[in-house]
């Protein structure tokens, strides 16, 4: 799907905005493999370029989270007392609303665009990593290999650069498949309902909006976009999973 | 007795969190409100005006102390495109949408539990790799992509339930004393409205409730796998137990708890994707309401809704720890 994401511009057959009244709603075929939209505009050629639209804003909420996420947890895992009981409990309450709801109210402030759906997600998406590697730190700081490290005098720094983010590594990447897929869903939520990503632009979610008062004269306007986003996060899904049974050392000793 | 107290004192400070949250949008995100009141054309003198007649004067603290106690007291302002107050609009929205959760959450509780248990008795069968998977897959369904595909081939080509609303146009007239016609329904004794309710209510609910049966089949079909490895399995088995007993009466009944919470949670999580579907069915409901707020950047009302699913949510997450500490003490303090 990367792949796809990075390529999909220089293979796709066609223009993804270029309007053509002559060939609307035209059936899947050889030219157009999945069918034209209402404007006459080839629907594999603006799957292909959403996906880069769609893979490259859930990678810039999930960066951005996962960096803000950690620097927040590990913080609050080495201070300790009273400052951690309190940003836990912010990130408790926060990790509970619905991400949706509260993504929307964040694009009601912000203004209906893809780059305010993106804060939108990220204001609403920063608890599940910061109380994750809050966690893992304090597991890590608990080790005995870390107390003779206290006595020997090792720098904050270096205990996190050396000790907890090779240790999260394996947690947060698993955290970060399995989270791909519900981002990649809300973001195209979000722009479904016409809070994102604006018409005519190829994302995934607006694409499915744009088809919907065509269901009835051509099923595969709504179809094939809503297949690329299924698709794409099941995927996800699968290779998350697949590292957790792999990788989490929680999930053997529980069995 | 202190657990409970505990939990309200959480939930308070959620509420606390909530209304914090709700005024950064209302009252700092968007620029200087002011500005926007006063028009395009006002001047700066129109302009302190404005913001003096507003409070927007007052320091940080005071205007969120102001907002809070305004929210406190159900005032969440006027909206500009209904004209009303934004708790009476919301008064009136939230019934059918609680009633569209509720059945979405009775189809998730209904096929997530029976196969969740099945999965574990038999761990490690075909039936339990292929629930597995299917359930993982299942979790990355746009919700309203199946809406509208169910709608369409369900309703609209095959006519098998109504294409969208809430009642038929012959019972438009159909008023209840609660806001939820299905009770509502229920109490007049009126089953043909109660049909055409349920006819219209199972396709929305359907497709709302399909993402979160994923979870949920993985979340039961994960505590039951646990609950089986338990010594008391072994030891009921070794008494002779028949497999029905071990299953419903030991494992279910110990298993369901720690998927409760789960449930309870995507309970708020459902009332928020509303917005997926009420729109594409045509259904009246909070969801609905808070796209048209959306397209009409009408951040008060917006911001109501938020108000309403988070407390919605903060209440039914009590609740549930709460019966869950009622029914079992001693687990409930051990998780």
């Amino acid at each position: 799907m990367l792949v796809l994401a990075v390529i999909g511009p220089y293979v796709a057959p066609f223009d993804p905005l270029a309007i053509d009244f002559r060939n609307r709603l035209a059936e899947p075929s050889l030219t157009h493999i999945l069918g034209t939209d209402g404007s006459g505009r080839d629907v594999l050629s603006r799957i292909l370029y959403g996906a880069k639209l769609t893979i490259l804003s859930t990678v810039t909420v999930i960066a951005t989270v996962l960096v803000f996420g950690c620097i927040l947890g590990i913080f609050s895992a080495f201070v300790g007392g009273t400052v951690d009981n309190f940003l836990m409990r912010i990130a408790d309450v926060w990790l509970g609303f619905p991400p949706l709801i509260l993504a929307l109210g964040f694009a009601a402030a912000l203004g209906s665009s893809l780059e305010a759906a993106i804060m939108a997600l990220i204001f609403s998406w920063w608890p599940t990593y910061a109380r994750l590697s809050r966690m893992i730190t304090v597991d890590i700081l608990s080790k005995k290999f870390v107390a003779s490290a206290n006595a020997l005098g090792v720098s904050t720094f270096r205990k996190v650069t050396h000790y907890v983010l090779p240790n999260a590594f394996d947690v947060l990447i698993i955290q970060v498949t399995l989270d791909i897929s519900a981002v990649m869903l809300a973001i195209s939520g979000l722009s479904f309902i016409g809070v994102g990503a604006q018409v005519p632009a190829p994302e995934w979610g607006a694409m499915i909006a744009e088809g919907r008062s065509f269901t009835s004269k051509g099923w595969w306007i709504v179809t094939f976009p809503g297949l690329a986003i299924f698709i794409t996060a099941m995927s996800f899904n699968l290779i998350g999973d697949m590292l957790r049974r792999e990788l989490d050392p929680t999930l053997i000793t529980r069995q | 007795m202190r657990y409970v107290l505990e939990r309200i004192a959480f939930s308070l400070f959620a509420l606390f969190i909530l209304i914090f949250i709700t005024f950064l949008l209302s009252h700092v995100v968007p620029g200087d409100p002011a500005i926007a009141a006063a028009g395009p054309n006002a001047g700066a003198e129109k302009i302190q005006l404005v913001r003096e007649s507003m409070g927007l004067d007052k320091p940080f603290h005071v205007q969120f102390l102001v907002y809070g106690a305004k929210v406190l007291a159900g005032d969440f302002g006027t909206s500009w495109f209904t004209h009303q107050p934004i708790a009476d609009d919301i008064m009136r929205e939230l019934p059918p949408s609680l009633e569209l959760v509720v059945m979405a959450m009775l189809i998730n509780l209904l096929i997530s539990f029976p196969i969740g248990l099945v999965a574990a008795r038999y761990h490690g069968s075909n039936f339990d790799n292929a629930v597995r998977v299917v359930a993982i897959a299942g979790a990355g369904v746009p919700i309203f992509w199946t809406a509208i595909l169910l709608q369409q081939k369900l309703a609209a080509d095959w006519q098998l339930f109504p294409v969208a609303g809430r009642l038929s146009f012959a019972n438009r007239d159909f008023e209840g004393a609660t806001g939820f016609y299905i009770l509502d329904s229920l109490v007049q004794m009126r089953l043909d409205v109660f049909a055409d309710l349920m006819m219209h209510i199972f396709l929305p609910a359907l497709a709302l409730s399909l993402l979160f049966t994923a979870v949920g089949v993985r979340i039961t079909r994960t505590a039951m796998i646990s609950e089986f490895r338990k010594d008391y399995v072994v030891m009921a088995r070794a008494k002779g137990a028949s497999e029905a007993r071990i299953m419903f009466r030991h494992v279910f009944r110990n298993g369901a708890t720690p998927s409760l919470t789960v449930f309870g949670m995507q309970f708020g999580w459902m009332l928020g994707a509303t917005v997926l579907v009420e729109e594409i069915f045509g259904r009246p409901g909070i969801g609905r309401y808070a796209i048209k707020a959306v397209t009409q950047s009408d951040i008060h009302a917006v911001v109501g809704v938020v108000l309403v699913v988070g407390l919605v949510f903060v209440i039914s997450n009590m609740a549930i720890d709460i019966i869950l500490y009622a029914i079992n003490p001693r687990k409930t303090r051990e998780d």
